[in-house]
């Protein structure tokens, strides 16, 4: 459909505009003085980024490989961008998940920010966008660390800017731990480098096998393991996230929680699989620390009081789960961890959206405030409930569609029925922690009679945003062809090398 | 006016000639060691050392902080638009052989743009910081010292 | 309007009523209304259906849904006992609705609403089990009935109620998840399909020893069957309002708990193989025990609801121990008494619903003497209670004829001794209830001025039960014409 409206040239460059194109709107940005002209501007940017998404999806679907040199420099000295299923499909995710995260955003950016700031809020939104979008596309490892470092220090201004005090300290804490983890990450691919005299990934690939430097090499990929850990929240190293998805503004977690932490568990995959392809150890070593997170995460979301915290210990979980799909490592294990990756985006996704409204006419994420809510925010309440439905897993919602995938991945991989139970075990601690929301939200009676009496349902443009979302969750659980298709073919093209 | 008498003369001397060795280091950059983060750096460190020695706030007269924000902007703007004119002029991204006729000269004037770019982005970046944390300290009375 | 559109109107219209009702929120009459329109326009669907199975007909429809996953799909397929339970439960459900408007208004329930939409769609999960032409989509709709049933339960939200309701979503969640479906793949990976098919489709496939595992993890996995150790969420699940439990207890939730046990027993299974393999030989035994330990704790309990409860518990494991003898004749008895427990139950559970709204008493200790206060409550319990005892004259008398009939020819005695003493503890645990409203004065109230002498129930909570009763009479002069229908099912069809 593309190949034919566009001219060609500006198809050949369409793996540097998804990136260009919001790294030139961030500064522009920075001259409006109204936030409103910002917030269109940033939404048109967001709107053709995920175009340009789709464009790209298109060309590579059928296993195509699009490689672009940056500088007209030719790969492995130059910078190449290197799109192929796997990185198109989270290109796509990350772009449309900004989208529809500014969507829905305007009401509580202006309830939750400075009139002032708004400008440089946008600002800093795309340039997160971009670093996010930059590190999927890149076939260079010290260009994602770039594009890593971009995103990282642009979401530590944007948690900033939350109301609470607790903001800040959520901030700064997600810095140090963030540039710790980015600096490990950077080491590692400087000692590759020395290793191989080279920072292209393909490039790598070839090399690694050949180099003599063994030891070199594996403490490279140890701390690289341990870099992008820290930035993809795997347990133990997930310190970071629960403030920050509590504190933050609802805008900002709500994208954070579709994509941050996948983007970083991407160019973890590509590390593992591609790069190093020692898919076996990283295997033995990762698939304790994802249980671990599936568990522990899990249990603890259900002792949290506050929805924003329990939805962030529920991600944790769910990157574990994903991370357990990459350990198992075969091409179906592999497809299911992308299924979990785009459905917990809509699920996730969905329920901050929920969250977001329910928590700007109440002025409060805690439980406790919201019994019996559902009497007021009918429609946002129900919005919780599909995409917790989903989130667990209940056939005909988009979740299901992932764990039954992940299941037979686990048949056939390992035929394993303890792993199997575990899976089923931690779905059922999700149930808990759902219904406990659920219950509460529409079961609850409210302390004082008067306290919501005068609440009335979240504004229009958020409420169809979230039900938009809600409905993609129900859609793909009946479509479920599209999105296993998709994954399938990720997996496919992760698998079989740059 | 006692107090830092000294530093306060030689400042003003070389307030100017700062800002000036800041462009020679500027477009030093081609042929030596230089470029646009140094320069960016040197000539920021002009107003750091006026406002250390001098009031903060007098420099907003002719260097506003609005001008600051868009003078950030401007210069990643031009250092991405630089790559985007040589898409829209048939390369890949930042590809500078087709800024000119000449590949040579189109790599030359590729350089500079960029580096301009980095090095207004850079100036002003580094005045803002200084200034965020400037105007929270208190400021010592001159009799305080 | 042809046999296949008429199975997805079985399960559309009940969900369009529930639509309707949600949009008619704000005009009670209307929203009632719309409740029993639909139920009756479901029923004539369904006698539709029932007259095409009748004929021999046996329609069929395929990938109803597009599944997400390759090798699912989910398919609607209707044979005598789905026939028969769709019948039973969209037939109830007018008689609930009439019984649900007279209690509600009565008792001034809130939340009526959301009552009555979500019964709506605990309707339609009902009819999809029954018309599920596989495992995958009956364990489908099985888990929407749960999930349904679930703000039912939790209706008043209290504390208790609240409480009550964790626990029935808790044990029918979990067994369904780790054990069910748990089975269904299992089933899956053995046989290639997990279609319902006559005589079964694992003999041969499955190794002997093997067979009553699958068994156990299928009998506990169907938590709604209520089988011992997995029947605690029966009596938790009384904090509901009465017309929730006659929904829970007669039309819907248990009815399709047996009914999948049933249909596992004759479909997946097949009677055949199980007496081969006597598979199911340990689950008869533990279905007799339940069967008196849940008659014993029902002697045991002063609520009458709570009374109810463990007498359904104990009625339902009829159904598993009658599968579970392995012969037709008991696979069909097991049938006949979904039919007859259901119809007996519900005039209980709406007669013990008519008592607390005229009375507020909910205590079998309470009850001397009320019976001269409402007489015909009191009658139409009295006739579901005999035909739960299974005494002549009423419907439920053939199941216990046929039961014994079957473990007679099977020469298992014991069966035979369980019966007798269900029956006779059934009669033990009824009898007070209705001895005491009978025969007893009633007592006198501490302060005497209580002037509200209870009074009969308001007209919509007597008749119902009242038309349940007379059913079951009916049911026992016209069984011939119920059983050459359900003897279909053995017969060989295409």
């Amino acid at each position: 459909m593309f190949v034919a409206i566009l001219p060609a040239a500006l198809l050949t460059q369409l793996p540097i505009l998804q990136v260009a194109i919001p790294l030139l709107a961030a500064p522009v940005c920075v001259l409006f003085r109204r936030g409103r002209w910002a917030h269109d501007f940033s939404l048109l940017v967001t709107a053709i980024a995920s175009i340009i998404s789709v464009a790209l999806l298109q060309f590579v679907f059928n296993g195509g490989v699009i490689s672009y040199a940056l500088g007209g420099f030719a790969p492995p000295w130059g910078i190449e961008y290197r799109i192929d299923s796997a990185n198109a499909v989270i290109l796509l995710l990350v772009s449309v998940s900004g989208f529809l995260a500014l969507l829905q955003s305007r009401a509580s950016i202006e309830t939750e920010i400075p009139e002032q700031k708004h400008p440089l809020f946008y600002t800093a939104f795309l340039l997160c966008l971009t670093g996010l979008l930059g590190v999927a596309a890149t076939g260079d490892a010290f260009n994602a660390f770039v594009f890593l470092e971009i995103s990282s220090l642009a979401t530590y201004a944007l948690v900033a800017m939350g109301k609470s005090p607790r903001a800040l300290t959520a901030a700064f804490r997600y810095l140090i731990l963030g540039t710790i983890g980015a600096s490990t990450f950077v080491i590692g691919v400087g000692l590759l480098y020395m290793a191989t005299g080279t920072l292209n990934m393909s490039d790598l690939a070839t090399r690694i096998p050949a180099s003599p430097h063994h030891a070199v090499i594996q403490a490279a990929f140890a701390l690289i393991i341990v870099g992008l850990g820290l930035k993809a929240a795997i347990f133990p190293l997930h310190l970071w996230l629960p403030n920050v998805y509590t504190f933050a503004p609802a805008v900002v977690t709500t994208f954070l929680a579709a994509t941050a932490t996948k983007v970083a568990l991407y160019l973890l995959a590509r590390f593992v699989f591609v790069i190093f392809e020692d898919a076996s150890f990283a295997g033995t070593l990762l698939m304790p620390l994802a249980l671990l997170a599936m568990f522990l995460a899990s249990l603890a979301a259900l002792q949290q009081g506050n929805v924003k915290r329990i939805l962030a210990y529920s991600s944790i979980a769910q990157i574990g789960y994903m991370l357990f799909a990459l350990a198992l490592a075969s091409t179906q294990a592999v497809a299911a961890a992308w299924l979990l990756i785009l459905t917990h985006a809509l699920a996730k996704g969905g329920l901050f959206m929920a969250v977001a409204g329910i928590a700007l006419q109440t002025g409060s994420s805690n439980l406790d405030d919201w019994k019996g809510i559902a009497k007021q925010m009918p429609w946002s309440a129900a919005v919780m409930v599909v995409c917790f439905l989903s989130l667990v897993g209940v056939p005909l919602t988009a979740g299901f569609v992932a764990k039954w995938s992940l299941l037979s991945a686990i048949f056939s991989t390992s035929e394993s029925i303890i792993l199997a139970a575990v899976v089923a075990g931690v779905s059922l601690l999700t149930l808990l922690y759902a219904g406990k929301v659920l219950e509460t939200v529409y079961l609850g009676t409210p302390d004082e009679q008067n306290a919501t009496a005068n609440l009335r349902e979240a504004p229009l443009a958020m409420l169809l945003v979230a039900l938009l979302v809600a409905a993609m969750n129900i859609y793909f659980g009946f479509n479920g062809t599209m999105l296993s298709d998709l994954s399938k073919r990720a997996a496919l093209a992760l698998l079989s090398g740059f | 006016m006692q107090h830092h008498l000294v530093l306060r003369v030689i400042a003003k001397l070389l307030f100017a000639p700062i800002l000036l060795f800041a462009f020679y280091v500027q477009f030093h950059g081609d042929f030596g060691p230089g470029g646009g983060f140094q320069a960016g750096l040197i000539f920021a460190s002009a107003f750091v050392l006026h406002g250390l020695l001098f009031d903060v706030s007098s420099a907003r007269q002719f260097l506003p902080d609005r001008l600051l924000q868009v003078g950030a902007a401007v210069g990643v703007l031009l250092y991405a638009g630089t790559g985007l004119a040589s898409v829209l002029l048939g390369g890949n991204f930042l590809d500078y052989d087709h800024l000119a006729e000449a590949p040579t000269s189109g790599q030359h004037l590729g350089i500079i743009l960029v580096e301009a770019g980095v090095g207004i982005t850079v100036a002003c970046v580094v005045v803002m910081v200084f200034r965020a944390f400037a105007d929270h300290l208190p400021c010592l009375r001159e009799q305080d010292w | 309007m042809n046999d296949t559109s008429a199975l997805y109107l079985a399960i559309l219209l009940p969900l369009l009523g529930a639509v309707l009702i949600a949009a008619l929120r704000n005009h009670p009459n209307l929203r009632e209304a719309a409740t029993l329109v639909t139920s009756v326009v479901l029923f004539a669907n369904v006698c539709w259906l029932v007259a095409s199975v009748a004929n021999g007909a046996t329609p069929r429809a395929e990938n109803i849904l597009p599944m997400p996953v390759s090798g699912l799909f989910l398919s609607l397929e209707l044979e005598p006992l789905g026939a028969m339970f769709a019948a039973i439960a969209s037939g109830l459900w007018i008689i609930n609705s009439l019984y649900s408007i007279g209690y509600m208004r009565a008792n001034k329930e809130k939340h009526q609403t959301r009552f009555y939409i979500c019964f709506a769609i605990a309707i339609a999960a009902a009819m999809g089990i029954a018309l599920s032409g596989d495992l995958i989509t009956l364990f489908v709709f099985y888990e929407v009935l749960t999930l349904a049933t679930y703000p039912l339960v939790a209706h008043k939200q209290t504390a208790e109620a609240k409480a009550g309701a964790r626990t029935y979503l808790l044990i029918l969640l979990s067994t369904s998840v780790f054990l069910l479906l748990f089975a269904i793949a299992w089933t899956y990976d053995i046989a290639g399909t997990v279609a319902f098919a006559q005589g079964g489709i694992l003999s041969g496939r499955i190794e002997s020893w093997l067979a009553p595992v699958l068994l156990a993890c299928f009998a506990f996995g169907i938590g709604k069957a209520a089988l011992l150790p997995v029947h605690l969420w029966l009596p938790a699940a009384m904090v509901a309002p009465t017309p929730v439990s006659a929904l829970l207890h007669a039309v819907a939730v248990v009815k399709a708990g047996v009914f999948t046990m049933l249909k596992v027993g004759v479909y997946i299974f097949g009677i055949d193989f199980l007496e081969q393999t006597g598979a199911s030989q340990w689950l008869a035994w533990l279905a007799g025990a339940s069967i008196l330990y849940a008659s014993v704790r029902a002697l045991a309990q002063d609520n009458l609801k709570a009374r109810l409860a463990y007498s359904t518990v104990s009625q339902l494991s009829y159904v598993t121990l009658a599968m579970a003898l392995a012969t037709p004749l008991g696979a069909l008895a097991g049938a006949l008494q979904i039919a007859m427990h259901a119809f007996g139950k519900i005039t209980l559970f709406m007669c013990a619903g008519a008592i607390y709204v005229a009375s507020h008493r909910t205590q079998v200790s309470g009850l001397n003497g009320l019976a001269r206060a409402m007489p015909v409550t009191f009658t139409a319990f009295a006739v579901g209670a005999l035909s739960i005892i299974g005494a002549p004259l009423l419907g439920g008398f053939w199941v216990k004829w046929e039961i014994i009939f079957a473990a007679n020819a099977l020469e298992q005695l014991v069966f035979i001794i369980v019966m007798i003493a269900s029956s006779m503890l059934s009669l033990a645990y009824f009898a007070p209830v209705i001895g005491r409203g009978f025969f007893l004065p009633p007592a006198q109230a501490s302060g005497d001025a209580d002037a509200s002498a209870p009074k009969e129930a308001p007209l919509l909570c007597v008749l119902p039960p009242s038309i349940s009763a007379i059913i079951c009479i009916i049911l026992f002069f016209q069984v011939d014409a119920l059983w050459r229908f359900l003897e279909l099912i053995f017969e060989s069809t295409p």
